[in-house]
């Protein structure tokens, strides 16, 4: 029985993982791409955090939406999987520790994640689902970092003899 | 950045081009994007500054420029902001009378942001420049008030150049210059300096009122009338 579910996994994990790419880099490259034509907003939504001097959070707020498109296409496409849920993984932490700061420290902003962001009304803030939406997106990273062969990727299919030792790693 | 993985997934070096390829286009796109968008947002020190704006004063329009001894009022506001009209139409009166009577030092910043939208004009833009227009006629606060007095919906398409020409006629700005001024966006360099004077003055949200460089009390002392005009007069 337990084997009889182990093989079925073995068959299922790329596709499991072509899934993690897809929502994974679908999410981040929707992020970036809504954010990248209006900088003043991305900047102020970084800004409203307080976590970095303004001089710096202005810059992520230009640099982020173009960073988040960039590893979106990578993950969409496959290309560098590994590495590619590395960095989302991490982004996607870090956003996990800069909405849960702000909670904490009783700001009120919104997440501008998806666009928009800034100083909203108390009453408006939705820290929870966003940090569960985040966590979530971690998971598909950790996925894709412990299993980075998938369905449909540009990165090169290891040989069978590869993958096993790719999977002891 | 691709050698590391490549020794990471256990791959000798066989067929990795298709995927070093999308990985050096990629990135190298994103690069290229970077820098545009870096020196977009810089200030730009030669563009065109509106009559009565202060450099110092962070591009804003400056009322009583140079009186000493009164409060400095400086209010950050996008003409398309809701809660900024209900600013106005609450405080409105009383900010053009303390500057009608000299009792304050008022700096207007005009930001952009709320106009920043996937794919449309930035009608936000539009109105900053037009009410730098209306600045030269000296004509800025009936101007301002109007635009809230007005205001549409945001992002709705209404705030185009001919809308704000035929606007400014109605209270009378009907120059050639003015109607020039607002069609060929001349300030649009000035609006963006503003924002960037914005941004790096950590003003997160609009309306935003700093008076003597301190920011008023955002539950209790923005849209109150009483309680605005005390924190103005205890400066």
């Amino acid at each position: 029985m337990k084997e009889k579910l182990f093989e079925r996994f073995e068959v299922a994990k790329p596709w499991i993982g072509l899934l993690a790419r897809l929502v994974l880099g679908g999410v981040l490259f929707v992020a970036g791409y809504l954010k990248v034509g209006t900088p003043s907003k991305s900047q102020m939504a970084v800004r409203a955090y307080e976590m970095l001097p303004v001089s710096i959070a202005n810059f992520m707020g230009l640099a982020l939406p173009i960073i988040e498109i960039a590893l979106g296409l990578l993950l969409i496409l496959g290309a560098a999987t590994r590495l590619s849920a590395i960095f989302g993984g991490l982004i996607m932490f870090a956003f996990i520790i800069a909405i849960a700061q702000a909670w904490a420290r009783g700001l009120s902003i919104d997440c501008g994640c998806f666009g928009g962001g800034g100083t909203i009304a108390k009453e408006d803030t939705r820290y929870l689902p966003e940090i569960l939406r985040d966590l979530g997106l971690v998971m598909l990273a950790l996925y894709l970092i412990r299993y980075p062969v998938t369905k449909f990727s540009v990165d090169r299919t290891p040989q069978p003899a590869e993958m096993e030792k790719n999977d002891v790693e | 950045m691709s050698n590391k993985s490549k020794g990471r997934d256990g791959a000798p070096k066989k067929d990795n081009f298709t995927r070093n390829l999308v990985v050096v286009v990629v990135v190298g796109v994103m690069l290229i994007m970077l820098v545009p968008t870096l020196l977009a947002n810089r200030t730009d020190v030669s563009a065109a500054v509106p009559s009565s704006v202060s450099v110092d004063d962070g591009y804003g329009i400056v009322f009583n420029k140079d009186l000493k001894d009164v409060p400095n009022i400086d209010i950050y506001e996008d003409f398309q902001c809701p809660v900024c009209a209900d600013f106005e139409e609450i405080n409105g009166k009383y900010i053009e009378e303390l500057i009608a009577q000299k009792k304050a030092r008022v700096v207007f910043h005009i930001l952009s942001f709320l106009g920043q939208n996937q794919g449309s004009a930035n009608e936000s833009a539009q109105a900053a420049n037009a009410s730098a227009c209306a600045a030269d006629e000296g004509q800025f606060l009936p101007f301002h008030k109007l635009l809230y007095a007005t205001q549409p919906q945001e992002n709705s398409g209404t705030w185009t150049p001919t809308y704000l020409n035929d606007l400014a006629a109605s209270i009378g700005i009907t120059s050639q210059k003015f109607s020039t001024c607002v069609t060929g966006t001349e300030y649009a360099g000035w609006v963006d300096n503003v924002a960037a004077a914005g941004a790096e003055n950590n003003v997160n949200s609009t309306p935003t009122v700093f008076i003597n460089g301190k920011e008023i009390d955002r539950e209790t002392q923005y849209f109150d009338p009483a309680a605005f005009k005390a924190a103005v007069e205890k400066g």
